[in-house]
């Protein structure tokens, strides 16, 4: 087969359907990648459009521009767009276009949920625009606190849309995260061990897990703010045995990891970048994968200070005050690493490094006024003023507007395969960086004369109208950058003239391929020796097109691929990826279903899309399995691996491991939450406590036990080769014994509107059910595949999955139990 | 898997010891306890004990991360890991010093 017969072939097995009807039936990694970045910069716009708004309110005293309602809906989606429809997802969008290429794989491990997830976000996105439009948008800041934006003081939907849009569009957070993770650490080119692995792989995996960990605490508060709102579970008010601190806890236990999960993933887009402009190799490139990790860990630990001024006693402020003072360390470490690199190199100023240098300056102001407010009496005199405003703008602006700009222009070449015409990209960089100084610097300036934040007007005599006006007419400027680096962008896509491939002569593996890139990346795959392929084997794409890597020779119809060990890159399974299909829209659209019921509270469509969703993740999971059994497939070079339905450790098992990381941490800030209520809160202990029973508990306790010996006895009985519909059985009835537990605390618990105890045991108990009801399912598809000849002795992956969750249902549920029916034997 | 563990645990029981003695900083106020231990008040001596057992416990995982036999077996993730190791001491130390010299419970 020559190499034009293979790119035909590839091309049929993998190519999405032709047109716009593709974008809603593609799972490829590159389509849905550019898919994320254009509907982020889409949000970019109108949060930048709200920042213009904003400007122009406060350029003059008594501005009659916008009254205080509509300011604070403006303010508020300004900062909820930026952080969440745009940051966020720029960052989903970039990794998924790039680490198949970059890793030199073929797609990322789960290529249906990189749809699932753009099209939650595409939807949750969009109830956030309809909020807007109708003028009913979110105006509690955003960070939403609650009394504030409890239903006594925000009668209106408003609120309901921040609390339920921003969990949809959190779920793509959630799921992109689970596959970036399973991703880097499985689906890599043979031969790649972590030390091998390209940087910006490290940083996304290091996102990855931060957002696994960061955002559940910020769902569990939305669920419980939602819930009081809409049925007065008083899980935030103090004379009810809640505490509006509870939320502040979670949000910041969210919002500060939120601020490096941003950094980081420029921080690798610097990393990428900078060797390649400074014509060198990155300089410590263990030191600077050590302090990643070590600034991912230390930002958990960080988010107190976010409540320095909520009358916390001394000795918690100092904790968390050094704490904050200490992160600046790692993220010394990577600045000096850059600055290390550049003295190493030959840096050539071309527009990608112009971006750089903007991001050092900025960046560095950024970090030197946050630990000034790190130090607990400046931040007592900074706080909730525009010194604040100021200093998050540097940081965020700084740390990954400036990257993501370089990183635009680093990659436009690989996504269009052109070249850049005209010349408009140094201009706009001219001034977006003086804009935003002017912009910036004058509100570090007017915040220190007092100026406090989401203010919508002051008076002439506060002497703060000139500042503000030099403010404002900065802003405009950089909003003109930024509208010409749009348009620098637009008129690169649409001229025609052809790049060559690997323009900037950077080392790794996402140039060694045609650009525009093809539907299926890699003719075949590369095996990797060092973490620069491209330098050491500068014809590499060429090889790999002549077919001479591993999964050369098409098969079937299959779109195949291949995982390795993760720590050394050794080849491990082989990977036959589902194709193009409708599913996940339609199961992103019934999702919204359910959020939307939420939303306008028609509280019977919710069963329906729950029971929807069921339905189509059965159908979802169902079309994975095989009849009959695999052999061992060859890849090429002489070596054979099983496929990944015969294994125990299948990707679908990966992706578990890491979902229950990230539900786990649900489960944890929920105790937390239970913990911190019961020994802070004001009015406690509650007026009845949960009347303890040793027959539910018991029952409860006993399907805890049962299920995951089922579930082990199934698994060896399968190994065996015999039927194992026995076990299965037993393990679907520990499920029920476990829900029906949790169901009687539901119904038991004290009334959960009268007293936070009982609100707080309820959503405990239903997190119990939910779990057994999900056991109960995944039991029961069990059954029926052993039933219909999808199981066998080799056939053996369901098991592994199926077992890890009925484990994890039996850990929460008895923790669950033991919350509700401990107090009470014990008194 | 054990290497991501190698690497991830030392911050990782920061993280649980930082919370947990911040957690026992709450209980003590919120419950009344008094009485002295060795010439401390009995808070103060609850505090600095845990603050001692957390960088006892970091101290361990690093002579763990360095020796031979549980080290692991790729110098990258050895180096790796042995700094983050040093992150998870010098962290503690750090982060909880306030134990040692602060008003506590105002
Ligand atoms: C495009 C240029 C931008 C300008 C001119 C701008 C301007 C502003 C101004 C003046 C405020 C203060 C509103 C007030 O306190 O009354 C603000 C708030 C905020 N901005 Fe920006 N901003 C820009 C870009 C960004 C970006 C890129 C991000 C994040 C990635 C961001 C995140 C935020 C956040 C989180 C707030 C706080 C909102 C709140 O108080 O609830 N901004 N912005
Ligand atoms: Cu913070």
């Amino acid at each position: 087969m020559n190499a034009l017969e293979r790119h035909r072939k590839l091309t049929t097995i993998w190519a999405s359907e032709k047109g716009f009807k593709g974008w809603f039936s593609t799972v490829n990694h590159t389509d849905l990648g550019r898919m994320f970045l254009v509907t982020a910069f889409f949000f970019f716009i109108i949060g930048g459009l709200l920042a213009m708004l904003i400007r122009v309110q406060l350029a003059t005293p008594h501005s009659a521009f916008a009254g205080p309602e509509i300011y604070n809906q403006i303010f508020t989606m300004h900062g909820t767009i930026m952080m969440f429809l745009f940051a966020i997802p720029t960052f989903e969008g970039l990794a998924i276009y790039l680490l198949p290429k970059i890793l030199g794989t073929r797609d990322l491990a789960f290529p249906r949920l990189t749809a699932y997830g753009y099209w939650c976000y595409a939807f949750g996105g969009s109830m956030m625009l309809v909020a807007m439009v109708f003028g009913i948008a979110p105006n509690g800041g955003w960070f939403m606190y609650p009394p504030l934006s409890s239903a006594i003081y925000s009668p209106g939907i408003n609120t309901d849309f921040w609390l339920i849009g921003i969990t949809f569009v959190e779920i793509s957070a959630i799921a992109a995260a689970v596959e970036i993770t399973v991703s880097i650490l499985k689906y890599r080119a043979p031969g790649m061990s972590l030390d091998k692995m390209p940087i910006f792989a490290w940083y996304a995996l290091i996102t990855a897990l931060m957002i696994l960990t960061g955002f559940p605490p910020l769902i569990l508060g939305s669920v419980l703010l939602e819930v009081e709102r809409a049925f007065g579970f008083p899980f935030f008010q103090a004379d009810l045995g809640g505490d509006s601190l509870l939320w502040q806890h979670l949000f910041w236990l969210f919002g500060h990891p939120e601020v490096y999960i941003i950094f980081l993933p420029a921080a690798g887009v610097i990393s990428t970048i900078l060797p390649v402009m400074c014509r060198t190799t990155l300089l410590g490139y263990g030191w600077i994968v050590a302090a990643a990790l070590a600034l991912a860990f230390l930002s958990f630990g960080l988010w107190v200070h976010h409540m320095f001024t909520t009358g916390i006693p001394h000795m918690g402020l100092a904790f968390f005050s050094a704490a904050s003072t200490l992160v600046a360390v790692p993220t010394g470490v990577q600045i000096f690493a850059w600055i290390g690199t550049m003295w190493k190199g030959r840096p050539e100023l071309r527009l990608p490094m112009l971006h750089l240098l903007g991001f050092f300056f900025t960046f560095v102001i950024g970090g030197l006024t946050g630990v000034m407010v790190a130090v607990v009496p400046f931040d007592w005199q900074a706080h909730d003023t525009a010194f604040i405003t100021a200093h998050l703008h540097y940081v965020l602006f700084g740390g990954f507007v400036f990257p993501i700009f370089a990183g635009i222009y680093y990659w436009l070449p690989h996504v269009t395969g052109r070249r850049r015409f005209f010349r408009l990209g140094e201009l706009a960089f001219a001034l977006v960086f003086i804009g935003f100084h002017v912009t910036f610097l004058a509100m570090h300036w007017v915040g220190l004369l007092g100026q406090r934040r989401r203010i919508p007007t002051y008076a002439p005599e506060d002497g703060w109208t000139a500042i503000n006006l030099i403010s404002s007419v900065g802003s405009f400027v950089l909003a003109i950058g930024i509208g010409m680096i749009l348009i620098d962008v637009i008129l690169h896509v649409l001229t025609a003239s052809r790049g060559r491939r690997n323009p900037w002569g950077a080392g790794t593996l996402e140039w060694a391929m045609p650009t525009p890139p093809l539907a299926y990346n890699f003719a075949s795959l590369p095996h990797i020796t060092s973490r620069d392929p491209l330098v050491d084997e500068p014809d590499l794409a060429v090889q790999l097109a002549r077919g001479e890597g591993y999964l050369g020779t098409p098969r079937n119809t299959w779109r195949e691929t291949l995982t390795v060990d993760i720590a050394s890159g050794k080849p491990d399974m082989h990977v036959i990826y589902p194709s193009n299909t409708r599913l996940p829209i339609l199961m992103s659209a019934v999702t919204g279903v359910f959020f939307v019921s939420l939303l306008l509270k028609f509280y019977w469509t919710v069963p329906v899309a729950v029971i929807g969703v069921a339905l189509l993740v059965w159908r979802w999971v169902w079309g994975l399995g095989r009849g009959a059994d695999l052999a061992p497939l060859s890849i090429g070079h002489g070596i054979t691996l099983p496929n990944a339905g015969m294994t125990d450790r299948s990707p679908g098992w990966w992706g578990s491991v890491f979902l229950l990381t990230a539900n786990a941490t649900f489960f944890g800030s929920l105790l937390f939450g239970f913990a911190f209520l019961w020994t802070v809160a004001p009015g406690w202990p509650p007026p009845v406590w949960f009347d303890p029973s040793m027959t539910e508990l018991g029952a409860g306790l006993s399907g805890a036990i049962i299920g995951p010996i089922a579930m082990r006895l199934a698994k060896s009985v399968n190994g065996k080769g015999r039927n194992s519909v026995t076990g299965a059985t037993m393990a679907l009835f520990g499920a029920i014994l476990i829900g029906v537990a949790c169901a009687a605390m539901m119904w038991r618990t004290p009334s959960p509107v009268d007293h936070a105890y009982g609100a707080t045991l309820f959503v405990l108990g239903s997190y119990g059910l939910f779990h057994a009801c999900l056991a109960m399912l995944m039991t029961s598809f069990l059954i029926a595949r052993i039933v219909r000849g999808f199981t066998s002795a080799v056939r053996r992956a369901e098991f592994s999955i199926i077992g890890l969750w009925v484990d994890y249902t039996s850990v929460i549920g008895v923790l669950v139990l033991l919350a509700a029916h401990l107090p009470g034997v014990l008194q | 898997m054990k290497d991501i563990f190698r690497i991830l645990i030392a911050p990782l029981v920061w993280f649980a010891s930082f919370s947990a003695v911040y957690g026992l900083h709450g209980l003590l106020c919120g419950h009344e306890v008094s009485g002295v231990v060795l010439g401390l008040p009995l808070e103060r001596a609850y505090l600095v004990a845990a603050y001692v057992c957390a960088i006892a416990v970091q101290v361990v995982l690093i002579v763990a991360l360095y020796s031979s036999r549980l080290a692991s077996p790729s110098p990258f993730v050895r180096f790796v890991s042995h700094a983050t190791g040093w992150v998870g001491l010098i962290a503690t130390i750090w982060s909880l010093v306030p134990v040692v010299f602060t008003t506590y419970c105002g």
